[in-house]
């Protein structure tokens, strides 16, 4: 039987003395050893819900209980045994990048040789050896923010909470991120992640709970999720930037076409009207270049999921 | 992880949060030196044409003003706006998120404003001998008190620090501040010179007591008089530690 990690009982936060919910009625449990993706919009109410999940907040009504003990009463037993990657400027920016790493190993309770040896194999690890007596403010901000996701792997923590841990990385370092999240997980490691980088998140995560306006929309396996809108196909389309809006009004017919780069759109069909649409994309004088169909994505979930909070 | 007792644990996070401190210190030294030591000596220098012939006291009095003049800048008025500016960039969930103690994070920014108020302080003693030609008293004893005095003017810079809701709010409380404190207490006159109602409003100001304990250390030494002023300063600086141990939002209270 899954053994649970954290179990969040109707959590509902306040803020501005009662005026703003930022966290309204979550109940959700994390097992032992899986990899949970928060996904939301900015401002949705994940880094809230986070904060009440490591003792910086306490929930207006509701628990949160981590293996099995309130996270209020419990704050400091919970914190050492979780590694936590924040958002927020990095602390330790003119400190030299191996000093960041091992001041923050003794401080999680590592002995002088356990923190030089993790530091050491964290800095290569992460590429970043050759810049162990550099000061980080010197270093550009994705090097920085690389060796302060560093400082969460020091320690060895069996629960890691990690609130955007690629944004300002560089697509390599990025990858990087997520193979070690991934290996992590396989020696047992239960990570939660914050992101609104759906796509890349859709290729580590098990599961998935989808948090917007401090409301929980959706939990489940990705798999499960997109059942809910396995009747649609993707289709994307590169054209020439001109044409854009036109191609948008001659389908916007079929389902939200959203311009998401200059010259790219996408949009969700249902698979009955995929001939239709493609019929029109193969008209020339639409001046497209290329097209795909691709099934449906944990993109298509979330969209569907907003779309249908919006009609609330 | 942790196997260590609770007194190497408390030890050991302390000197590690020190040590963090001195490394940020390190890296900002000559800024802090330039910060902090410019204003005091450009007006050590300045006062010697302003002031004409002066006797000893007053000279010993006009240095001693300038080295408290130093760490009201540096441990009230600097130290309050880097702390409000951390505060507000998120620099603290760092350690709120690590497995210290609240105790020990308080005594590392202290440490860290003693750290940054310090130079100026050792500089403007050192400095002022020189141009005026004054030899001031120097015993041991004036080591831990010089640490006492900058302590309780550190903690009200702290304490400004995390009380102020905004960064801009803390800059024009820390120049006001700079101000009243250097008007309205004896850090340049006597106490006896100013008018009742401001002698009246300095005895609620640790500076003044500051100003009082290193006057009478650096003209004549360790007197029973001083030992009063130290214990006042031993209560402003253990009230100013528990204000700001009580209102650092720390994890949930």
């Amino acid at each position: 039987m899954l053994k649970p990690v954290y179990e969040l009982e109707n959590v509902t936060l306040y803020y501005k003395k009662g005026k703003f919910k930022a966290n309204d009625d979550i109940s959700l449990t994390i097992y032992q050893g899986e990899i949970i993706g928060i996904l939301g919009p900015n401002g949705a109410g994940k880094t809230t819900l986070i904060k009440q999940m490591i003792g910086q907040l306490a929930p207006t009504r509701g628990s949160v209980k981590f293996r099995g003990y309130e996270v209020s009463r419990h704050v400091k037993d919970v914190i050492q045994q979780i590694a936590y990657y924040s958002q927020e400027t990095f602390a330790l920016s003119f400190l030299k990048t191996k000093e960041a790493l091992y001041f923050t190993g003794r401080l999680k309770g590592l002995s002088k040789k356990e923190a030089k040896q993790q530091t050491d194999a964290i800095l290569q690890r992460l590429g970043m050896y050759e810049y162990r007596d550099k000061i980080l403010s010197k270093l550009s901000g994705g090097q920085r923010r690389l060796i302060s996701f560093g400082t969460t792997l020091i320690g060895q923590a069996s629960v890691m909470i990690l609130d955007e841990p690629t944004n300002e990385l560089d697509p390599l370092k990025r990858k990087l991120v997520w193979d070690i999240i991934r290996e992590l997980n396989q020696k047992g490691t239960t990570i939660i992640l914050v992101t609104h980088n759906i796509l890349e998140a859709e290729k580590v995560v098990h599961r998935v709970a989808v948090v917007d306006h401090g409301k929980l929309l959706a939990l489940d396996h990705i798999e499960n999720l997109k059942k809910r809108v396995d009747q649609r196909m993707r289709v994307e389309i590169y054209a020439q930037e001109a044409a854009v809006q036109k191609i948008r009004d001659r389908l916007k017919a079929f389902g939200n076409v959203e311009i998401v780069e200059d010259a790219k759109l996408t949009m969700a069909l249902e698979k009955s009207a995929v001939r239709t649409v493609i019929d029109i994309i193969q008209d020339e004088s639409l001046n497209i270049n290329q097209y795909s169909l691709l099934p449906p994505s944990l993109e298509d979930v979330y969209s569907m999921l907003q779309k249908q909070r919006g009609g609330e | 992880m942790r196997t260590m007792n609770v007194f190497t644990q408390f030890f050991v996070e302390l000197v590690i949060l020190f040590r963090i401190q001195i490394a940020i210190v390190r890296h900002q030294l000559l800024w802090i030196i330039a910060m902090s030591a410019i204003f005091p000596i450009v007006t050590l220098i300045f006062m010697e044409f302003l002031l004409g012939e002066t006797n000893p006291e007053q000279l010993a009095r006009l240095i001693i003003g300038n080295m408290i003049f130093s760490i009201l800048l540096m441990g009230m008025n600097i130290l309050g706006q880097d702390i409000s500016y951390q505060k507000f960039g998120g620099y603290f969930t760092y350690y709120s998120s690590l497995p210290i103690r609240k105790m020990n994070f308080i005594l590392s920014l202290l440490f860290y404003g003693i750290l940054t108020s310090s130079p100026s302080f050792i500089i403007v003693f050192t400095l002022g001998q020189r141009i005026y030609g004054v030899d001031l008293h120097f015993e041991w004893l004036l080591l831990p008190i010089s640490f006492l005095a900058i302590f309780s003017v550190v903690g009200i810079g702290v304490l400004m620090g995390f009380l102020s809701p905004n960064p801009q709010f803390t800059n024009v409380v820390a120049q006001f501040l700079l101000m009243f404190v250097t008007f309205l207490t004896p850090v340049m006159i006597e106490l006896k010179d100013l008018p009742v109602i401001l002698q009246w409003i300095s005895y609620v100001l640790p500076t003044t007591y500051v100003a009082n304990v290193l006057h009478s250390m650096l003209t004549v030494g360790w007197t029973e008089s001083t030992l009063g002023e130290v214990l006042i300063l031993i209560i402003f600086s253990c009230a100013s530690y528990l204000l700001i141990s009580k209102k650092i939002h720390w994890r949930v209270q």
